[in-house]
């Protein structure tokens, strides 16, 4: 059983997993292409019902996660040699490992302090390093993978969407908690990458509750769903009459004519009207949505003929010949998705992970990267062992010498 | 009786009709610290660079090491070179614009690789680890000289040449560095050749021989 | 043009250069190498003539441009593999013995002489050479193995190929040769597949992370967002995919950790052994080199293939006062000669270029020079088939009259005795609708 665990976690722990897990999804991708030209959105589709795919997948983060274990285990597990403590495998720990015969190691000590190391001594070992470790930034970057591959799995399995209208003066929808929407606004917005702030006040929907104002992003939580709004529009009471239509036809719609210019239809049921509607460019250059003054520029068709055309504000009428289209109330609504996904915030946190992870690397890898060797004095031999994170020729050169050195038995020193 | 490191029969070089080495036959054991003395023109510069690979002789033969120096090719000579022989100039022939350690990197660049590490270690085993970053203009001439030693031995040959190393030296100087060979000959345990004109210089040799014009007319082993 | 020896001889040069770097890399298994090689080239090509002539082209060149394809995987992972292995990250040594057994050595000539074989052949059905070519190519194989044979063995030792070198170098000389024939081309199809990957991604991530569309997103930032959609990025994208693997074994090669040194105890002797190291991997990075100007060259033929199919003119046509188009059966060309013909009606600025071609069932059909999906380059005819030239799709001649995916888009037409009868506004309106589509699908994305 224990033979079974150890191999196992040498399974997950091998940096193998994640280029056989992401090459097994790329030939399941190339498999769904012959079929469909939508891949991408049936490998998630598929990902996210097949249990096997799925534990597939897992096996990206499980794998970031024994990794950062494993590398943090291996790292204490240098700490303690370089502090002068008897380790177990110590040569697995580091790059380079040779055995040369016992020599006084206080030779050593003095050159390799005169070449900029840092030394520590005790009865039988001798430490010395320069630069710092990488190891801090090896931890992070395993952990925004972790992360990472976590959130899409979550992501995958878990996410739960509906799509629905946020009209002004009617209540979100109850599981959001159905407080009513007092006011939407749009205003232009002078920030790097939104060119338009969109607000959403929602009154509490029972006492004790806060007053809620619900943005664009980062998108604003409701009992735990996202709300993203996704494209503006117009609910608008439309009413028409027609001289086959004795008793006329009302109906609110929400037309989806934002920004203007974009035309959107409304059926009339059980008859062959049909309303073409079109929010007209302001002349005002104010964004109607905005302003509120908003002009429909809008036509009744019936079949294929036009029977009505003309322009009209909120609360007018085009009529001609019997026919009349009027719209007596509109109101702003912002067509958004309510996202309940946990993965999203651990897909936010990874981005933010990898960003440390690199500010943390590059200046340190760059500038003082880990030198390190260590002299193991051991029943009559010298075990040295060596490692660099970075400029590895000049540290094994000095490594080499320091070998060589105490070989001689300390005739001559490192030159400073 | 240690094995022969050079060993030469008939070894003969002529430049047109003038002959500067006539047949020569000499046997030097490994480790041996030879001296080649001679007036100018006897032929001693000749042994020497035909010792080195730099030359090629007329007739007769020619082993260094394990090598006919006579069957190789050009790549193969400047291999022997490169690996199997050092050589200390009378003038230093060091790069002026490069510093000690870099003159010494040079050498271990056409070897192999440059290893500043080592390089560093070969000039403090001179005594030049207070010089390191000074380049040969700033020298006195014993420390070139010295700078030309740790730059001959820096890739571990088997022998080394030298040709009139002192000549240019004072006194001291030249005390200083005859000390700093033999020290080195006892860790390295290379052999020396080395042509002079200083008798008390080739009284530290384990052997002279005598040149006259072209011919080894005498041979003195110290005792 | 060329005649068909000349143009054989890129094809059978592969073949030589495939066979130096198979002799090369199995330097133990010498003699199996090349007769694998030699066995494996006569039956690809026999089984690709099989193929061509028992099934269709469509099935011989799906086979073809599926095993070419599975090779460029293999070269993926194997690029993968040794930039693990070079980088010391513990990839596990799996198959490290199985690479040096003769068996190895023989299944892989064979499976890149059967490669070869069968685009070889296909190459040849595509010219509708007969079984007395493919003959003779098998026999020209023949005499290029045992050159080959001869020459590697005079090869310095100096050159020395690893796994992953010569998996780069068969992949290329294969991705080379397949590149020449439009039909067995992959790097066309990757572009259009990376461009519709490139669009669903951001597609999804945008999705995904809840990130707010265009309407609230700054128009310079959008405008740099719009470049993920472009067509640029399918060839940038494919280009990448083509090259990251030959790029990564270079890197791998380079990265070899040098041999550990520390139990030397003369720097002389340390540094001598860290520079034939150097010089060892330098040498290994020759072959690599070499694949990745084959690489290349596979772009450009694909990019620029030599125009090989029937692509005639397109004849002007008028309407008459009825706004009718009519297309006689016999007049300036010949409709019912199963040859594709293109026309093209111009009218107040408008146009539309259109064709007309019998289908192999005996049916007459019209459709655009254009498809729905890609950008309106028209199409060309080979045997049994047209090609959009966009992205290089083969489209089977019995189903062009069909809509859907990269066919022509039909046009509605009305045959009677005197010819084919078709409405002009109609057709004006289909061809609009259809090139602003893709045009815009193209160029501005979402």
């Amino acid at each position: 059983m224990r033979r079974l665990l150890l191999r196992l976690w040498g399974v997950m722990t091998s940096r193998a997993v994640p280029p056989v897990v992401i090459g097994i999804f790329l030939l399941v991708y190339i498999g769904i292409a012959f079929f469909t030209e939508e891949t991408l959105v049936t490998l998630i589709g598929l990902t996210s019902k097949s249990v096997v795919l799925a534990l597939l997948f897992a096996l990206l983060p499980i794998s970031s996660a024994c990794r950062l274990v494993a590398e943090a285990v291996s790292y204490l597990k240098r700490r303690r040699a370089m502090a002068g403590t008897a380790v177990p495998d110590a040569a697995e720990l580091f790059d380079e490992a040779v055995e040369v015969p016992a020599a006084s190691l206080t030779i050593a000590e003095q050159s390799l302090v005169g070449l900029g190391y840092t030394t520590r001594r005790t009865e039988d070992t001798l430490a010395s390093w320069r630069g710092f470790s990488n190891f801090p930034a090896r931890m992070v970057y395993l952990a925004a993978t972790f992360c990472l591959f976590a959130g899409i799995l979550i992501s995958l399995t878990s996410r739960l969407s509906y799509r629905s209208p946020i009209v002004e003066g009617d209540p979100l929808p109850a599981d959001v908690g159905g407080g009513v929407v007092e006011r939407i606004s749009l205003q232009p917005s002078s920030g790097m990458i939104l060119s338009k702030a969109l607000t959403m006040e929602v009154a509490p929907a029972n006492p004790g509750e806060a007053h809620r104002s619900l943005g664009i992003y980062p998108p604003s939580m409701l009992r735990g769903m996202f709300v993203y709004p996704r494209y503006l529009g117009v609910g608008a009471a439309v009413r028409i009459a027609a001289p086959d239509l004795p008793d006329g036809f009302g109906k609110n719609s929400i037309l989806n004519v934002y920004p203007p210019g974009k035309e959107d239809a409304v059926e009339i049921p059980g008859s062959p009207y049909r309303v073409m509607v079109t929010l007209l460019e302001p002349e005002d250059g104010v964004d109607p949505f905005s302003s509120g003054r908003m002009i429909f520029s809008v036509k009744l068709v019936k079949g294929k003929d036009l029977v009505l055309a003309g322009k009209m504000a909120t609360g007018g009428a085009v009529s001609r010949g019997g026919y009349q289209i009027s719209f007596p109330e509109t109101r702003r609504l912002v067509i958004s998705d309510f996202i309940r996904d946990y993965g999203v915030p651990l897909i936010w946190t990874a981005s933010v992970l990898f960003i440390v992870a690199a500010a943390l690397w590059l200046p340190v890898r760059l500038l003082l990267p880990r030198r390190e060797m260590l002299f193991i004095d051991h029943a009559g031999t010298l075990l040295a062992l060596s490692r660099a994170e970075g400029r590895g020729r000049g540290h094994g050169s000095i490594f080499h010498e320091a070998l060589d050195l105490l070989e001689a038995g300390g005739q001559g020193k490192l030159p400073e | 009786m240690p094995s022969a490191i050079i060993q030469t029969t008939g070894l003969t070089r002529s430049y047109g009709d003038i002959c500067a080495l006539k047949p020569l036959d000499l046997t030097v054991p490994e480790g041996e610290w030879l001296s080649v003395m001679g007036h100018s023109g006897s032929g001693k510069s000749t042994l020497l660079n035909l010792l080195g690979g730099l030359d090629r002789p007329s007739d007769g033969s020619l082993r260094v090491g394990n090598e006919d120096l006579r069957g190789l090719t050009e790549d193969g000579l400047a291999r022997f070179r490169r690996e199997f022989v050092g050589i200390i100039f009378q003038q230093h022939h060091l790069v002026p614009y490069l510093t000690a350690v870099e003159n010494v990197m040079l050498s271990q660049y056409f070897h192999s690789v440059p290893d500043e590490a080592e390089a560093r270690f070969a000039l403090e085993r001179v005594g030049l680890g207070h010089r390191l970053k000074n380049r040969p203009g700033e020298l006195s001439g014993g420390e070139q000289q010295r700078v030309c030693i740790a730059r001959a031995i820096i890739n571990s040959p088997k022998l080394l040449l030298g040709d009139e190393p002192t000549g240019n030296l004072d006194h001291q100087s030249t005390l200083m560095v005859m000390e700093l060979l033999k020290e080195l000959r006892a860790e390295e345990r290379f052999t020396i050749v080395m042509v002079t004109h200083n008798p008390e210089v080739a009284n530290w040799g384990d052997r002279t021989i005598h040149l006259d014009d072209g011919v080894l007319v005498r041979e003195e082993r110290k005792s | 043009m060329l005649s068909l020896p000349y143009k054989m001889i890129p094809f059978l040069l592969s073949w030589g250069a495939m066979l130096l770097v198979l002799l090369r890399r199995f330097s133990a298994h010498r003699r199996t190498a090349i007769a694998a090689g030699i066995v494996g080239y006569a039956c690809g090509e026999a089984g690709a003539w099989l193929l061509f002539h028992l099934y269709s082209a469509e099935v011989a060149v799906g086979v073809m441009k599926s095993a070419v394809g599975v090779g460029f995987l293999l070269l993926w992972s194997a690029a993968v593999i040794a930039i693990y292995r070079s980088t010391g990250r513990g990839f596990p040594s799996w198959g490290e013995s199985v690479g040096r057994t003769k068996v190895f050595a023989g299944g892989i000539a064979l499976a890149a002489g059967v490669l070869m074989g069968g685009i070889v052949a296909c190459r040849l059905a595509g010219t509708g050479s007969g079984t007395i070519a493919c003959f003779v190519a098998a026999l020209a194989a023949v005499v290029l193995a045992g050159a080959a044979f001869v020459v590697e063995e005079k090869l310095p030792d100096l050159f020395t190929v690893s796994p992953a070198g010569a998996m780069a170098a068969l992949v290329s000389l294969l991705l080379f040769t397949s590149s020449s024939i439009i039909r067995l081309d992959l790097f066309a199809p990757l572009s259009m597949k990376v461009m519709k990957f490139a669009h669903d991604f951001v597609h999804q991530f945008f999705e995904s992370m809840l990130i707010p569309d265009h309407l609230f997103i700054r128009s310079y930032l959008w405008g740099y967002i719009g470049l993920l959609f472009g067509k640029g990025v399918g060839f940038w994208g494919a280009l990448a995919i083509w090259f990251i693997p030959v790029l990564l074994i270079l890197l791998s090669v380079n990265l070899e950790r040098l041999p550990p040194v520390a139990h030397i105890r003369q720097g002389a002797k340390r540094r001598k052994m860290v520079a034939a190291a150097i010089e060892n991997r330098r040498l290994r990075l020759v072959v690599p080199a070499l694949s990745c100007v084959v690489f290349s060259l596979a772009v450009y033929r694909s990019t620029f293939p030599a125009v090989e199919y029937w692509d005639p003119k397109p004849v002007p046509v008028t309407a008459a006062a009825n706004g009718e188009i009519v297309i006689p059966k016999k007049g300036e060309v010949d409709l019912e000669d199963g040859k594709l013909h293109k026309f093209l009606y111009r009218q107040n600025g408008n146009q539309a270029r259109f064709m007309a071609v019998m289908t192999p069932e005996g049916k007459l059909t019209v459709v655009l020079d254009a498809c729905a999906i890609c950008k309106p380059d028209g199409y060309g005819q080979a045997e049994g088939s047209v090609v959009c030239y966009y992205c290089k799709t083969l489209i089977p001649m019995d189903t062009v009259g069909k809509p859907g995916g990269c066919n022509p888009v039909p046009v509605p037409f009305t045959e009677k005795e005197d010819g084919v009868h078709l409405d002009a506004v109609a057709l004006v309106n289909t061809w609009t609708t259809t090139v602003q589509s893709t045009t815009r699908v193209k160029e501005e994305g979402k």
